[in-house]
């Protein structure tokens, strides 16, 4: 196995790539736009690549532990779990969501004719 | 005219919830979505059976004047957000469930359901109490029986249902007209499919141990409007629609 360490550039461009993603993250998080959960796993997109870039002899390491040839493929890898578990959470969220607004619908509409039937059971009396 | 004497049916047998005594109060919930050239007429068709059922339109949000023509003859629930045909007739169901009617009968806005068919049901419920009990397309096949293609579909989503559950021989999954007892009332108000309410609630109620019963009648053509599902979109509906009665075969009964 050939340990190829990355050059500084590439160094350069990740770090600086990893630091204002996440700058732009935290400030969505302070706003509330985004939740801790949200910033934890979207920050991975930086960590991940920062990491391998950063501690070299750490990627090679994960790679030969998890016998991936290329230690990028493992670095990918990790990124596809991320967003899978991100979208897994999400969709459940959406689904959730979906279902809250449909009951929160149906009951605004009963709610409104409930109170017309006692306004005109009033205005009848 | 046939007088239903429900309070003399044998509920025990079927595990149907018919009414202990008394008048039964049936509630017609009719979902609607831009029907409003139609709405007026199925309303009088209704009052003009002379029977004193109780009406509630949900206007499935509407751009049309469907509420404000329902209005004039019945209440109505309108939903201010479009949710689908499972969502306005769940909001019936619930509006069923929180006012003590004995029975609630789906009947669509389109036209398509002649109201005097709606005593054939009740008739059919003082005979054989089930807790649902469907008005059947396919038993004589008179009237509208829709396109070969779609018979196709219908009869596959009810062989499917017919094999993988228990308590209905079921020829007409997909019909609008149905008839819910107490206990699907209570079932329905709690969990509604939202996408392919019909086939996919018969599924749930069977899972759920309740019986379902049919009885013949005849439909009527659509007198206005087109049919949401069509070219493409049936066959991914007969995908997913056996995909959800698989899925309801699979879970845990709740």
């Amino acid at each position: 196995m050939t340990n190829v360490l990355p050059s500084n550039e590439t160094v350069v461009v990740i770090s600086a790539f990893a630091l204002i993603y996440m700058l732009v993250l935290l400030r969505k998080t302070l706003q509330g736009k985004f939740d801790l959960y949200d910033f934890l796993m979207l920050s991975m997109v930086a960590i991940i690549p920062a990491g391998f870039a950063l501690f070299p002899n750490l990627a090679y390491l994960a790679s030969h532990l998890t016998g991936v040839v290329f230690p990028f493929v493992v670095m990918f890898g990790a990124l596809f779990l991320v967003v899978f578990a991100f979208m897994h959470n999400i969709t459940a969220r959406l689904h959730k969501l979906e279902r809250q607004n449909w009951a929160l619908i149906q009951e605004q509409s009963l709610l409104t004719l409930e109170l017309k039937a006692k306004e005109s059971g009033k205005s009848g009396a | 005219m046939t007088v239903v004497q429900l309070g003399s049916t044998d509920t025990c047998r079927s595990g149907a919830d018919a009414p202990q005594g008394g008048v039964p109060r049936v509630l017609l919930v009719i979902p609607c979505f831009n029907e409003e050239a139609s709405i007026g007429d199925l309303l009088g068709e209704i009052a003009a059976t002379g029977r004193p059922y109780h009406t509630l339109v949900v206007d499935d949000g509407s751009s049309d004047a469907t509420s404000a023509v329902a209005g004039a003859r019945s209440p109505v629930a309108r939903l201010a957000q479009n949710l689908g045909i499972g969502g306005a007739v769940q909001t019936g169901i619930k509006y069923a469930a929180r006012h003590n009617f004995d029975f609630c009968l789906q009947i669509d806005g389109d036209g398509q359901h002649d109201p005097r068919e709606i005593e054939t049901l009740l008739n059919a419920y003082a005979r054989r109490p089930t807790n649902i009990t469907i008005g059947s397309r396919f038993i004589d096949n008179a009237g509208f029986c829709s396109t070969r293609m779609r018979r196709f579909g219908i009869r596959l989503i009810a062989r499917a249902l017919n094999t993988l559950f228990n308590g209905g021989s079921i020829t007409d999954p997909t019909s609008g007209m149905r008839l819910l007892d107490r206990r699907a009332i209570a079932l329905f108000a709690k969990t509604y499919p939202m996408d392919y309410p019909e086939p996919i609630s018969l599924a749930w109620a069977m899972r759920a141990g309740l019986t379902v019963g049919e009885v013949p009648v005849e439909m009527r053509a659509r007198e206005t409007g087109v049919s949401s599902i069509d070219g493409l979109k049936s066959v991914s509906y007969m995908i997913r629609v056996l995909g959800y009665i698989l899925l309801a075969r699979i879970a845990r009964r709740s």
